[in-house]
């Protein structure tokens, strides 16, 4: 403890500026910034786009440069960067996400929390002040380092100025970023899509859908309990994909599938594979009780939106039941149409998106309802000119880990 | 071959396990003994890895989506940083502590049978999936067992026999732990990004995941600029991993909980 107590020791604001010091200020920083939350009128946090956001990079950066060059004797600048500064405003910073983290980021019912403008941290003053003082110290330090490079700083700028280029685009970035969703139905061209608020954006491209494919996994089999209707065994962890020929343990019963159709309808008193909307899968099973050793056969389906489903009860307690399908995979096969007249093909597929100057198109949903008879498919285009800037800073981030693991740390190594 | 083989599987390794850590123990007595325990660790986590493959290629899809599936990523990794430290630091506790945490993976799982699913959804099908995951559940471990060192040392520190080598071990844990974890995080941004359009949307898996990031980031600075203060730097890695562990279980029972992307799914 000894270097604290000597610290204490010397009085308040007096050189040079420990943790006492530190988190006075960024407590102050927090509660101006709540201040601000809660007599401010304008709502929503500011945010600037082209060209104010870079104006105010190249200005930050700048002012940062000549304050370190020129200024470094100032109290100022010899607090900021050092590790206490540092330190408070990291766990500052911490302490607002972990409210994010704690309190649903949701309109609430709280008068408190929302007056203080709790539930939209990542816009609140606080957040944006201690932030600020954060992004200070990080940009900063990351000078002090450059300017005096040494091949042993080397882990230390890629970690420092990584964070720095991510963080200031990505919080930059956001005033011009694109985010739209647009609905495409088979055979038809779309060009209109919607923003986040709603409104109607026309697009310099249309896009045509040619078809829209869902592969699906097997149906499941689960036993289900006849009172309550759930899941009755292993808590419903384990289900089993129904393939033709397996056999299956439900409690004391053996559930052996003769037979599958992934497409099917019901003829009589069996099913019978037909390839029409909404038929469903179906299954033929054989359920033997191994107590009395009675068996019991019977087609059972999981349903569609346009059919029933079908189950099998087994017992005065239990009956077989088949599940939805789930979706394995999603595509649209797509033609992009410019204004020049071209005619771009591809295929969309979720984790597998598209460029095509300057926008990314996502595959994102489709009509759930109808499942893969769906017609309709949701795709987003998302464009965001500072991506390459985050993206250097994520890339540095990740040299500076490799390097971190690497070399190990130097407290240790010096000692 | 799938989870049912699983019971066979995890007895053959925690018998050779336990039988290694009482070989250990002797060791402490017979120097000769702690061969026969290495020999016995690494029999286990050879059926281990054995285990791993199968049922990686039996499911048809990486084993890293349920709870008890990171569990017995757990229960690999262990060992692994064990051997490493060991190798490198030669602390046989460690190594102790390592395979006593594994068995207790293993055993959870035991208890808690698992999923048969072969079902992945869409979203998870992804190249980042299996480096994503398995950076974040090296890190994790590495990062358990610098928390427990942490322990250790406060408790030296208690008893008044507090070394300053317990906590340059577990700077070496955390800085290796870390630079795993920012690399998780990075992944996890760049695949969010490839995936659904934006690489970082706050979801709450996402913020404790930052937060944790964060608790570790004070450590590494409080341990550089106060060589000294031993104790305070303890504190601080004991009270990271509380952060840790609510990131990993405990987002689940958070108000916040319904909106993530992230919660293990239970079928
Ligand atoms: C990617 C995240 C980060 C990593 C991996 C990291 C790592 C480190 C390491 C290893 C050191 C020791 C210096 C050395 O060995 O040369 C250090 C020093 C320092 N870090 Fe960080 N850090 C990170 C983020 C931050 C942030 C966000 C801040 C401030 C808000 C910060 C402020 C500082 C300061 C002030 C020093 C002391 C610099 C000096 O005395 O010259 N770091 N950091």
């Amino acid at each position: 403890m000894s270097e604290n107590n000597i610290k204490i020791q010397r009085n308040l604001w007096e050189n040079p500026w420990g943790y006492v010091e530190s988190f006075f200020i960024g407590i102050g920083l927090i509660i101006t910034g709540l201040f601000l939350e809660v007599f401010s009128t304008s709502g929503s946090a500011f945010t600037l786009s082209y060209p104010f956001n870079l104006y105010f990079l190249i200005g930050y950066v700048v002012l940062l440069f000549v304050m370190y060059k020129w200024f470094t004797t100032t109290q100022l600048i010899r607090w900021l960067t050092k590790v206490p500064a540092s330190i408070s405003s990291i766990v500052l910073v911490t302490v607002l996400v972990m409210v994010m983290g704690i309190i649903p980021q949701v309109p609430s019912e709280s008068k408190i929390i929302t007056n203080l403008g709790l539930n939209h941290i990542t816009s609140n003053w606080a957040f944006l002040l201690i932030l600020f003082q954060f992004l200070t110290c990080l940009g900063l330090i990351s000078i002090k380092r450059i300017l005096q490079f040494k091949w042993s700083n080397f882990g230390f700028i890629l970690n420092h100025t990584g964070l720095f280029l991510a963080l200031i685009a990505g919080i930059l970035g956001t005033g011009d970023l694109q985010r739209l969703s647009l609905d495409v139905y088979e055979g038809k061209p779309s060009w209109v899509a919607t923003n986040i608020n709603n409104q109607k954006i026309e697009l310099p491209f249309a896009i045509y859908l040619k078809d829209f494919l869902i592969d699906e996994y097997n149906p499941k089999l689960a036993l289900v309990d006849n009172k309550t209707g759930s899941i009755a065994h292993n808590d419903g962890k384990n289900l089993y994909l129904v393939e033709k020929g397996e056999t299956y343990y439900f409690k004391n019963f053996e559930v052996t599938i003769n037979d599958f159709l992934p497409n099917s309808g019901r003829i009589g008193a069996r099913y019978e594979p037909v390839n029409e909307l909404g038929s469903p899968p179906s299954a033929s099973i054989s359920v033997k009780n191994i107590e009395n050793d009675s068996i019991q056969t019977a087609w059972i389906s999981s349903g569609s939106f346009r059919y029933p489903y079908e189950s099998l009860k087994i017992s005065e307690d239990y009956s077989v039941v088949m599940t939805i399908p789930e979706v394995k995979k999603f595509s649209s096969d797509i033609d992009i149409l410019t204004k020049e007249g071209e005619r771009i093909s591809t295929v969309l597929e979720v984790n597998k998106p598209f460029k095509h100057k300057g926008w990314k198109i996502y595959q994102l949903s489709y009509d759930d309802k109808m499942g893969k008879w769906s017609n309709l498919s949701v795709l987003e285009l998302v464009k965001d000119p500072w991506l390459p800037l985050i993206y250097i800073g994520i890339f540095m981030m990740i040299a500076g880990a490799v390097y971190m693991f690497w070399m190990g740390n130097k407290i240790t190594k010096n000692q | 071959m799938t989870w049912i083989d699983f019971p066979l599987y995890s007895s053959i390794i925690v018998i050779l396990w336990i039988i290694g850590l009482v070989f250990l123990l002797i060791s402490y007595k017979k120097q000769a003994a702690l061969k026969i325990a290495n020999l016995l660790f690494v029999s286990g986590w050879a059926v281990m890895i054995l285990f791993v493959v199968k049922l990686w290629l039996e499911l048809d899809r990486p084993p890293m989506r349920t709870l008890g599936e990171t569990r017995l990523w757990y229960a690999t990794f262990l060992p692994l940083i064990g051997f490493v430290t060991y190798i490198r630091w030669k602390y046989k506790w460690f190594l102790a502590y390592s395979i006593a945490m594994a068995i207790m993976f293993l055993t959870i799982n035991y208890l808690n049978p698992e999923t048969y699913s072969k079902t992945l959804m869409p979203a998870l099908q992804s190249p980042w999936f299996i480096p994503h995951v398995l950076v974040y559940l090296f890190s994790y471990a590495v990062l358990a067992a610098s928390s427990i060192v942490a322990i250790k040392g406060l408790y030296d520190s208690y008893k008044g026999n507090f070394k300053i080598e317990t906590l340059k071990l577990a700077d070496n844990l955390v800085y290796i732990g870390f630079a795993f974890l920012t690399l998780g995080l990075l992944f996890g941004a760049l695949w969010a990004k490839e995936a659904w359009g934006h690489y970082w949307t706050w979801d709450p898996k996402e913020v404790w995941a930052f937060l944790t990031w964060m608790g570790y980031l004070i450590y590494i600075h409080y341990r550089y600029f106060h060589t000294q203060n031993s104790k305070r730097a303890l504190t601080i890695l004991a009270l990271a991993f509380v952060v840790l562990l609510v990131c990993w279980f405990g987002v689940n029972y958070l108000p916040v909980a319904n909106t993530s992307v992230h919660t293990y799914t239970q079928y």
